[in-house]
This record gives structure tokens, sequence and C-alpha cells, in this order.
């Protein structure tokens, strides 16, 4: 259970606002072990959330390394093209945001299922119904979006995030749209994951309650991590 | 499971009226695009029928005389020319000669017609060949004669009417004062042959005097026959002129590829806005969903998938447009047929309009090509989306 | 070029003749002022036995006339021409001609009529006969001037007989069956008239 999932060393990233030069993630270095449960905590514009896309491969770091499973995501100041990104993200990752991103034209079920639309026709797939049967969310699968709860559409976006099985899942502020009893609902699924399944979960919130969920806290400030 | 044309046939249905504008639009486009081929093809064919109705391709006359009788009358019966019998032998041995038909055409004053009297002609043919020739001309009653000399006539629809003349009734040639019995009445041609009484060439010859005369010859020419150096042949021939039919299409053609300049401009104009109207449906259909476009390409979603997903989107409007197009420009064919008719200078008899099938595919398949074409930008937008910008843009944080 | 144009002509000809063929005046403006000198002008209008009333009307026709219609060309939608003639706004009265099938050919046989629908003056516009100018002479066709339907009520329009004035008419031209064929276009055009202005 001592595998490193993912390890970076003194990653960057830096954001031109203007002619102002803003180091938003400043020489982070971090392993993550597989099925480990890691949450970024911190105030407003410390960087976590862009630490977290820069693990989940979402945005390409300017400096530093980055492994993830067995990949080469950055080295030696160079990062993988984005059509190489593409099948690793697919693979690897699941994300959930705060906003949920589900198509509104699509039902549940067929949100639960996109994926499935951008991967190759002969790999294992898991039926729709199993995963929300696990959320919850059995009786929705027909409805469309915005007949749901913010709670029923988080789970949907979780359960979509989970259809690929994913080694990871990244989520960002996942209960930032919810109220305290669905934000603890949330809490729970994702601990239930971390420990059932042995995904590992890399979460950014400001919500204590949900940031004690996990196994190790990393705080955040000025883009650096706080001893 | 829902596929990549699944997902975009439903994004379509999420602004419905602008998808339905989209499609009128383009099916406009579609409904003046397969009007404009099938005139082009319809046109043509019935030119060409106009053409093959008057049966022979080349008329020659005696040089001065009129060329059909309908004519002569309305030059008050003068200036009839006459030219030798024997002229038909001599054409008959020419290679590009398909069929020959002598003509005598008389007029007669009719001092009964009217206050001040009329003119009025006859049309001689030889019953052997002129029905082959003319072989849209269809009885009413009775038939063609029953010899090549006999004492007969047969009457276009409106002469018969004038004349209020059946099958079994008498003419009465007047100066001549003979009577010649009605054989045949013959159907509306659309035609001038409808205000023609025609007898047998030898009666007309006998009745007139003039043995052995004949006023015009039609000839058909073999198919492959290049007609026009075929007519600078028969010049040669003395004291006779040569009307080519093939000239007086021309002619007409000209008239005509004006107007076609016109509706084709028309056309082009209206595929260039059904083109800008996709770009924009299409385009912003893309801008609004940003993120969600993003969010697919977190999810694995390749530029590829992308680009496919806005291109269904396209070509499921186009096709949509297409298909409405082609139906309403095959409902609406008469109108369209009337609308041509009153802006051409000349329109033959006979529909001008002619859709079918292949080009209804054909205007479709340019309709999705187009489409194609106006999705190609938008779709590339779509497909350059980067996750983490969609993501970015969305959350104002970083 | 000039060959070329009248060959556009002949083409576009049958275009132009192709309207239904009725009995219109050749000239109507000479015409009308001809047969009415005082005229200042005409209206004209368009009646059918078929528009008018039909089958039921066609036989009231057909009765008055004493015979039926008949041929391929006497229907119930030909087109009838009626002038009606002003002197100002003050109607002096009509010219109506119909097509009748003569022995040749057809009869046109025109009818100016005051507006109680006595005969004004009657001529062919169109006849085909050996006799035509003894049909067309003014010793022949004055002798109608001041006859109505009336006077044409007891004739028999196949043999010619009967009583009153219109009976008494002799042929002209000994027994040219154009007699008979120009006593019934006079009376379809009267009774025609009877049914379309008159109604007595």
């Amino acid at each position: 259970m001592d595998n490193m999932i993912i390890q970076s060393k003194d990653l960057s990233k830096i954001y031109l606002r203007g002619a102002e030069k803003i180091v938003a993630v400043d020489s982070v270095s971090i392993d993550i072990k597989e099925g480990e449960f890691v949450s970024f905590i911190g105030p407003s514009g410390s960087g976590k959330t862009s630490l977290l896309h820069l693990l989940g491969c979402l945005d390409n770091p300017d400096q530093g390394e980055l492994i993830v499973d067995v990949f080469s995501i950055m080295k030696d100041g160079k990062s993988l093209s984005e059509k190489k990104l593409t099948p690793i993200r697919r693979d690897l990752f699941g994300y959930i945001f705060q906003k949920f991103y589900l198509i509104p034209t699509l039902t549940v079920k067929e949100n639960i299922l996109l994926p499935y639309a951008f991967m190759p026709r002969n790999g294992e797939r898991q039926s729709a119904e199993a995963i929300a049967e696990k959320l919850g969310l059995a009786h929705r699968l027909t409805h469309l979006p915005k007949e749901l709860s913010g709670g029923e559409m988080q789970r949907v976006a979780i359960a979509r995030a989970l259809i690929n099985k994913p080694k990871i899942l990244l989520a960002d502020e996942p209960t930032g749209n919810l109220d305290s009893k669905r934000s603890d609902e949330i809490a729970g699924i994702l601990s239930d994951l971390n420990k059932e399944d042995q995904i590992t979960i890399i979460l950014v919130t400001h919500n204590p309650v949900l940031a004690a969920k996990a196994g190790r806290i990393i705080e955040l400030e000025d883009g650096r991590i706080r001893d | 499971m829902p596929g990549i044309s699944g997902i975009a046939y439903k994004n379509l249905r999420r602004k419905r009226l602008r998808s339905v504008l989209t499609v009128f639009g383009i099916a406009l486009s579609t409904w003046v695009l397969v009007s404009l081929f099938g005139f082009n093809k319809g046109y043509e064919a019935s030119l060409n029928k106009d053409i093959d109705n008057l049966g022979f391709q080349v008329l020659l006359t005696a040089k001065g005389c009129p060329y059909e009788a309908a004519t002569l009358m309305l030059q008050g019966g003068k200036g009839l020319r006459y030219m030798p019998e024997g002229i038909v032998d001599s054409l008959k041995t020419n290679p590009e000669v398909d069929e020959l038909t002598p003509m005598l055409m008389q007029t007669v004053f009719d001092v009964n017609k009217g206050e001040e009297g009329g003119v009025v002609g006859y049309l001689g043919i030889d019953p052997q060949t002129y029905p082959k020739m003319k072989t849209y001309l269809k009885f009413n009653q009775g038939n063609w004669f029953t010899q090549n000399d006999a004492m007969e006539a047969v009457m276009g629809y409106e002469a018969a009417e004038l004349e209020q003349r059946e099958v079994g009734d008498m003419i009465l040639i007047p100066e001549k004062e003979i009577e010649v019995k009605i054989v045949g009445v013959l159907k509306r041609s659309g035609t001038q042959d409808d205000g023609t009484i025609f007898l047998p060439y030898k009666t007309v010859q006998q009745i007139f005097g003039l043995p052995g005369q004949l006023t015009s010859v039609g000839i058909k020419v073999n198919k492959s026959v290049d007609i026009t150096a075929y007519e600078e042949e028969l010049y040669k021939i003395p004291d006779v002129q040569v009307v080519s039919m093939a000239q007086v299409k021309n002619t007409i053609s000209n008239l005509v590829s004006t107007a076609r300049v016109m509706v084709m401009s028309i056309a082009i104009i209206a595929i260039l806005i059904a083109m800008v109207g996709v770009i924009n449906t299409i385009l912003m259909s893309v801008l609004e969903r940003y993120q969600e476009i993003g969010i697919m390409k977190s999810m694995g979603a390749t530029t590829a998938h992308i680009f496919r997903l806005i291109w269904f989107e396209t070509i499921m409007l186009c096709f949509a447009g297409g298909v409405i197009g082609s139906a309403m420009s095959a409902v609406l064919g008469k109108v369209t047929d009337s609308v041509i008719r009153y802006i051409l200078p000349y329109a033959p008899t006979g529909s001008l309009v002619r859709i079918d099938l292949a080009l209804v595919v054909r205007a479709i398949g340019i309709i999705v090509a187009i489409g194609l074409f106006s999705g190609i930008y938008p779709a590339l937008r779509a497909a350059r989306i980067r996750p983490i910008e969609a993501i970015r843009s969305a959350d104002g944080e970083f | 070029m000039k060959h070329k144009l009248i060959f556009l002509l002949l083409i576009l000809l049958p275009i132009l003749l192709s309207a239904a063929t009725g009995c219109d005046l050749q000239d109507p403006d000479k015409d009308v002022k001809r047969l009415f000198p005082g005229s200042t002008g005409f209206k004209t209008s368009y009646l059918s036995v078929a528009k008018s009333g039909g089958k039921a009307l066609l036989t009231r026709i057909e009765t008055a006339l004493g015979d039926k219609f008949s041929g391929t060309y006497e229907t119930m939608d030909v087109p009838y021409t009626l002038y009606h003639v002003y002197k100002n706004k003050t109607l002096l009265g009509y010219v109506h001609g119909v097509n009748q099938k003569g022995q040749y050919g057809g009869l046109q046989v025109f009818l100016a009529l005051d507006p109680g629908g006595k005969i004004l003056g009657f001529y062919y516009q169109k006849l085909s006969s050996k006799n035509g100018a003894k049909f067309k002479s003014t010793a022949f066709t004055n002798q109608f001037v001041g006859l109505s339907l009336a006077d044409f009520k007891t004739l028999d329009i196949k043999t010619g007989k009967g009583s009153g004035r219109a009976a008494a008419i002799k042929n002209p031209a000994g027994t040219d069956k154009d007699f008979l064929f120009t006593l019934r276009g006079i009376k379809k055009n009267l009774v025609l008239m009877n049914v379309f202005i008159y109604k007595k």
C-alpha cells in the first residue's frame, strides 16, 4: 500500500496578469500514496486549487517534475502534450467540482454514462444502475438535472466521476454550493469511497468538517506548503 | 448510453426556437437551390421539346416565301414563292437527311369573312411523311386523309371550332367554290397547327393549278449530323432560304441566360445567408457550452470527439433543412414555375422546373457540404478548448 | 436577326391564340360606332349558360329555341360576349353575337338590339357560302329589323315555317340551307338575350 501514486518535486505554476507575475504554485514537492485521502486547505488565493489542477493533469506546470502513476507528466521542463494527457485523465482520474457541470439536456443516467461516449468501445463497463444505487440515485435515473436538488446533483457528478473506475478522485470544493446537511452527506460518501474502494482522494475545501475526513491535511499559503 | 450524435441531437433541442429558425433558413436556401437546379434541367428539356414539336430542325423555303401558313395569313396572304417538287428527290439523296416532308401553302381571299373580307390559308401536306414528323398531333375526331389527292381536309382544333366543323361536314374554298370534306379534327396541341386547315398537298396543287410546285420542305436531320454545317450545304441550292430551329433555340437561350444569372445570384446570396446563420447558431452554442465542453475533455473527450460533436449538430441542422427545403420545392413546384414564368422573357410550354430524386439528393448533398464547411470554424473553436480554461473561467479562482 | 424574331413570334403565337373561342366583335370600337352611330362608349360582359343557370337553364333555352344544342362546339360553357352600348349614361342597347354552324363553315350572327329587345340591326361577321352576297345584302338583312323574340315564337327553325313576321321572311338563295341556319342563329341569339338580359 505504500506505492506512490503522485510524486511532485519543486512544482511551480506562474500566471501573468497584465505585467504582474503571480506565482500560484511555488516549488511544491509532495508525495501522495495510493489509497490516501489528502485535503488541501488554505485561504483564497493560497494556490490550493491551482495545485489540484496540476496534480490532476488539468493544467501544465511551468517548472518542476511530476509523476502520476507510471507516467512522467512533467520532466526536464517539458510536460506531456494535450493529446497524451487526454487518455491519462480519462483512465486515472475522476473529477468533482463545486459547480456540478452536469449536461442539462441529458438525463441522470446519460450524465453518469457520459464518459463512455469518449472511450474505446471494447473497454470494461459498469452499469449506471449499480453506481446510482450506491449513491442513492436509483429513483432519479430518468430525471433531468434541473429536477434534482443540489445534493443529488453533486451525487450525480460523483457517480459520473466514478463510472470509469478512477484510481484518483479530485474534488474541488465539492460542498461549496451545498448546505451543511448535504455537505455531511457528500463528506460521508467520499470517506466511504476511500475506505471501501481504496480510491485515492485529493480534496480542496474551506470546510473544516470535510477536511477533517482526510487522513492528511496539507495547508497552503502563497502557493507554498506550510510546515 | 448516449453516443456523440445523441448528445448533439439533444443539444439542438435545448434552444428549440433557434434551431428551428436555422433549419428554416437552410430550408429556404435549399428550396432556391433545388428549384434552380430543377429549372436548369426542366427549362432545357422543355425548350428541346418545343423545338422537337416543330418536327423538323430545318425548313427549306423558296426564297422570300413566308415560313408557315399562320405567318402567311398575318402577312395578308402575300409573298408566296414556289420551288419545284423535284427538290425533294434530290434532297433525299443527302446522307444527312433522316426524313423529308413537302409542303404547299395557299391562301384565298374570302369576301364573306368579316366586314371587309379576309384571307384564309391552307397548308398542303404529305399524309405519308407529315404525321410522322408531328407525332404530337392527335385526333379529336376522325383521321388523316384517305388518299394522297383526296378532296379532304383535316382541321386544327381552333380552326374547327371557328368554323363549327365536325367530321363529315363540308367546307367551301372561296374563289374556287370547291367543296372539301372534313375527315379529321385534331386535339389542341398548343402550337400554331391548332389554327391550320390541312389538305393533301397534291389536292392543293390540283385546286390551285400548281402542278409540281411546293412552297417549303421540312427536313429532319440525322441526330449525329452537325446542323450548322449542313445548313451551309443547303444554301448552295439556288433560290431557297434555310430556316433553322437550332438558331431559334440559341436566340432564346441567350435571352434566358441573363435571367438565369440573376436567379443564380439570388441562390448564392441565399446560400451565404444560410451559411452565416449556421455559423452563428453553432458558434453561439459552442460559446454557451464552453464549460460543458471543457468538462467533457477532462473526462477524456479528444479534440476529434468534440469536433465530431459540433459537426454532428451542423449536419443535423443542414440535413433537416435540406429535406424540408426539398419537400417544399416539390410541393411548391407549380408556384416556382409561375414565378419563373413571370420573370423570364420567354418560357417554353411544359413544366419549367423538373425535380427528381437525383436532383434532390444532389441539393441536400450540397447543403450538407456547405453545412460541414460552415461547421469547421465553430468545431475547431470547440475542439481547441482546454479543460483548465473552461473550469477556471467558471470558478474565477486559481 | 429578322428571321429569328419571326420565329419567336411563331412560337409565341399559340400562346396568344389559346384563349377560349367565344364570339367577339372583330373591332369593337369601330363596330359599335357603326351599329349605334350616336354611342359614346360601351361596356363588355361575359356570360355562359353554365355560369348563369346550368343544366336547368339549358333545357329552358332548348325549349324556347325548339331545338337541342348539339355538336362539339355548342356547349354550356361557351362564353358569350355582350356589349352594353351607352350614350353618355343612357343605355342605347346591346350588341350580341353567336356562333352558328352553317353549311360550309361557322356563321357569326350579330344583332344590335334596343333596351327592350327589338332588333335594330343584323349582320354576319362571318359566313362561308356560295351565296354570300345574297345573304349579306341589306334587302335580306333589313327584313329582321324591328322584330323581337315574340315574332320568332311560332317559327320552326328546322323548316322555316310558322306564323308571324319572322316566318314571312323568304330564303334569298333558293333552297340554300344557310337560310335555315341563319334563322336558328338569330333565334338562338334572341333566346339567349332573353335569359341573360330581358328575362321576359
